[in-house]
């Protein structure tokens, strides 16, 4: 078969606000081939994939699949282009039929027979999930991993000449990451193009015949199948003065001395049907926590913090005068005993958008500066202030502004200040970096580690195995609802890390990756 | 069969639920007190008495079942100018051929209703907002009309509100509504108007033309106002240019006790239907008993916890299948 260029992205540029999420994106796909985009998160990926599948419009530059422009999905429906999303969208109400075909009909008829449909829905997702489904039932009350299956079963039923999966394989196992490779090897054999959005090397190592490799906006390299390696893609991935700069912000690890244990969580169950695990915090470090999307480490944080009940387990902090552990069974216990949460979803779980920049770093401290009758002593609160947007160099302009006129990491730097003020002993960090610029990253590393070094201790888990190295004096890989592997100091490292999320050891994630290379 | 497999619809469709339990025990308590209902006179009264309520809250569904929240709060008042409108400017005119005063009464709503889909979807204000301006202007402009209720309804129309015969040409009315319903929902407007509602980006990103559906579901909307407006001409055979308005409240209460759900992505012909019938059983049930001057009042209160009730008892049941 004739390979055709079916895709092809000229220039293409797109900035939200201030945010120039693409520079310059120059891209080329063809038919009969699995081509991954890989990039760091905050790269452009998936506004590179939504501007492919029409849910964005270029700014600048010009994008062509199949020798058309895409303005809106229905252009790209049209065409025979179908995207998965990031997201798990997916309507509660409906039944897994109405879900599966969802948009395939012209305004007012229906192309295909529900018979039919249905025959032809059941053959596929009985493939895809792997046990047999009900296409009748109500979605909302299905697990996340079958809505999951429903989300990429809606695109390989129309038959795409051209799939973009984006970041699809986030929520699912290994096992069912094979099964979706084997649909992507049998669309490739029809000679649809397969995009692939990742940055999951090992992933894109093992299916994609080519990659184009993204860096702040800007496609920086094109890699043919036998140059895939992780070697080569991180070279690509990663700016030159951004690894030395790493290698410099070592901030150095804790003292090995003193190692009282502040905070301790005994058979923790942090996610349904996890197995209990028993956790530890030592005063002065920091403790990093890694795991795939959905394996409980998230639930456990939460958990520590008290914002969510744990299915079993309990969890006790040292006490002030250091001589005994205090339950923590509440919010409220968590606040008084010096336990802050700081989440990285900004829009959802830290600011108020409403709010100015003072407010939004005050919030947490009102109460702690009361005078008489309950009134809100500004003056300490400004004193606050001045200190935690110093500490943290906030780029801003009048501290009335409302939050909103902050860039993104400069609202984090505002959250994490918020955590400061309260003079924490135990800071846990729910992925703060996501979408933060490398500078702010660098202040929060620096930070941290002053705050461990003043003998408090922090828990941070990230998306991004990158930012533990040099940083982490251990990290706790989840698997499966609990901790996978605790790993030391000496043994973090990226392929350690990556194999543990997985739930594999070192030397099967190496195997994994090669497989495919042997064929 | 067909009973069957609508029995197989309400087990499988949980919303149905609690308006299908509601309405057995409503007609259990009128055949104890009032059987009069069941004779052809009194059936052939209640149709009469209910198919406006009916229509309007028809009216409502698709609007609601498109979501973003948008329940249509000018429909008791459009209904209201569609009455008035029909006496004083058509029949007013001279103008009685029931072949026009269909045609304006249907068209008259769907052109309302475009208009005010177009300001929600491209001027994008929010749709309470819209719709609660449209009920205030449209209130205000009944009034303009028709200072106060007067007028008569065409002689062809006289003979419908009479209320002696149960297949009266309300009842084909009725019907006639049920009839779109029912060609509507075999269309695939339905399932993406249903999609829309549950989940607009899904829908959106799945290459649904959302501004055209929710345009599509305002429309068809307005064509149930129009219908519902001939009833309530025929049931008081006259104009009325407040009355109207009342229907506003009446149908989103019927909605809602028809299980259908205000965010949107869920509701149905079948469901509304039901409400409005529950509703008129309620005030109905009440009539019977005598709490002299102040009925009315008991009657709102009662729709009002009966309301809060059912949706309870809602919340409970979708909890316990949650928990299963």
């Amino acid at each position: 078969m004739p390979k055709q260029v079916t895709v092809r992205l000229t220039e293409v540029a797109k900035s939200f606000g201030e945010t120039r999420a693409l520079k310059k994106c120059n891209f080329e796909a063809c038919s009969g081939e699995v081509h991954a985009i890989v990039g760091e998160n905050g790269s452009g990926k998936s506004t590179m994939a939504k501007i492919m599948s029409g849910v964005l419009n270029a700014d600048a530059g010009e994008a062509l699949i199949l020798n058309e422009r895409i303005l809106t999905p229905l252009d790209a429906k049209r065409i025979g282009l179908a995207t998965i999303f990031q997201e798990v969208l997916v309507a509660d109400e409906a039944s897994v039929l109405d879900n599966l075909y969802v948009g395939c009909d012209s305004f007012f008829s229906m192309r295909t027979s529900t018979e039919e449909r249905a025959r032809e829905a059941q053959a596929l997702l009985d493939r895809l999930v792997g046990h047999p489904m009900d296409l009748k039932a109500t979605v909302g009350d299905l697990p996340l991993s079958v809505k999951q299956w429903i989300v990429i079963a809606r695109a390989i039923l129309r038959r795409p000449k051209v799939l973009i999966l984006d970041e699809s394989s986030a929520a699912l196992d290994l096992d069912a990451t094979l099964r979706l490779h084997e649909e992507i090897d049998r669309l490739r054999a029809t000679g649809s193009t397969v995009i692939i959005v990742t940055h999951r090397i090992a992933e894109l190592v093992r299916i994609a015949d080519r990659a184009t490799v993204l860096r702040d906006g800007v496609t920086v390299g094109q890699l043919q199948k036998h140059e895939i390696t992780e070697a080569n893609l991180l070279a690509l991935m990663t700016p030159a003065d951004r690894r030395l700069s790493e290698a410099a912000n070592t901030s150095g690890r804790a003292s090995q001395g003193d190692r009282t244990i502040v905070l301790k969580a005994s058979d923790m169950i942090a996610q349904r049907g996890g197995a209990p695990f028993n956790f530890t915090l030592e005063a002065g470090s920091i403790v990093g926590v890694a795991g795939l999307d959905g394996q409980g480490q998230d639930a456990f944080l939460r958990a520590v913090a008290r914002i969510l009940a744990p299915f079993g387990g309990d969890v006790h902090i040292r006490s002030e005068d250091g001589n005994e552990m205090a339950a923590v069974h509440s919010l409220l216990d968590a606040a008084r005993l010096g336990i802050v949460y700081v989440s990285g979803d900004r829009k959802r779980e830290g600011i108020f958008p409403q709010q100015s920049i003072f407010e939004n770093l005050a919030i947490g401290i009102y109460r702690r500066n009361l005078g008489p009758c309950g009134v809100i002593r500004k003056s300490e609160l400004r004193k606050t202030f001045a200190r935690e947007v110093d500490r943290f160099r906030v780029k801003m302009g009048s501290s009335q502004n409302r939050i909103t006129s902050l860039s993104g990491g400069n609202q984090q730097k505002i959250l994490i200040g918020r955590a400061f003020a309260n003079d924490p002993r135990v800071i846990i960090l729910n992925d703060p970096a996501r979408g933060v610029d490398l500078g702010t990253k660098r202040d929060l590393y620096r930070e941290l580690r002053a705050f461990a070094d003043r003998g408090g201790a922090v828990i941070y888990l990230s998306s991004e195995i990158e930012e533990f190295l040099g940083f982490a004096d251990r990290v706790d890989v989840f698997h499966g609802g609990s901790v996978f592997r605790s790993l030391r100091a000496h043994e973090i490292e990226e392929e350690a890390i990556l194999a543990a999320m997985f739930g594999q050891s070192k030397a099967e994630i190496v195997e994994f990756t090669t497989e495919r290379k042997v064929h | 069969m067909s009973l069957r497999k609508s029995l197989s619809v309400l087990a499988q469709d949980r919303s149905l639920f609690v308006p299908a339990a509601l309405f057995a025990a409503l007609i259990i308590g009128v055949l104890l007190l009032s059987p009069r209902l069941f004779t052809v006179n009194g059936l052939a009264g209640a149709i009469l008495v209910a198919t406006p309520l009916i229509l309007t809250t028809l009216a409502l569904t698709p609007i609601v079942m498109a979501g973003r929240g948008s329940v249509d709060l000018s429909v008791g008042p459009l209904l209201g100018f569609i009455n008035v409108t029909l006496i004083s400017w058509l029949v007013g005119n001279g103008i009685t051929s029931p072949f026009a005063v269909i045609a304006w009464v249907v068209c008259l709503g769907a052109a309302y209703q475009l208009m005010q889909a177009l300001i929600i979807i491209y001027v994008r204000i929010a749709p309470i907002i819209v719709t609660l301006a449209s009920f205030l202007i449209l209130s205000g402009l009944n009034l303009m009309v028709m200072s106060r209720p007067e007028g008569v309804a065409p002689d062809w129309m006289l003979s419908w509100g009479a209320g002696t015969s149960i297949f009266s040409p309300v009842l084909l009315l009725l019907v006639a509504a049920f009839a779109i319903w029912a060609i509507m929902r075999r269309t695939s407007f339905y399932s993406h108007l249903r999609m829309t509602g549950a989940d607009e980006r899904m829908a959106y990103t799945s290459g649904v033309q959302v501004d055209l559906i929710r345009i599509v579901a305002h429309v068809l909307g307005g064509v149930f106002v129009g219908l519902a407006a001939l009833s309530y001409t025929a049931l008081i055979s006259s104009g009325d240019p407040t009355q109207g308005s009342t229907y506003t409240l009446q149908a989103v209460t019927a909605l809602v006790l028809g299980g259908a759900n205000l965010a949107g992505g869920r509701g149905g012909a079948v469901g509304s239907t039901l409400g409005a019938i529950n509703m008129f059983l309620i005030s109905y049930l009440l009539s019977t008993f005598s709490f002299g001057t102040v009925s009315g009042f008991v009657t709102q209160m009662a729709f009002g916890l009966i309301l809060v009730g059912s949706l309870l008892v809602n919340v409970f049941l979708i909890r316990r299948q949650a928990a299963n």
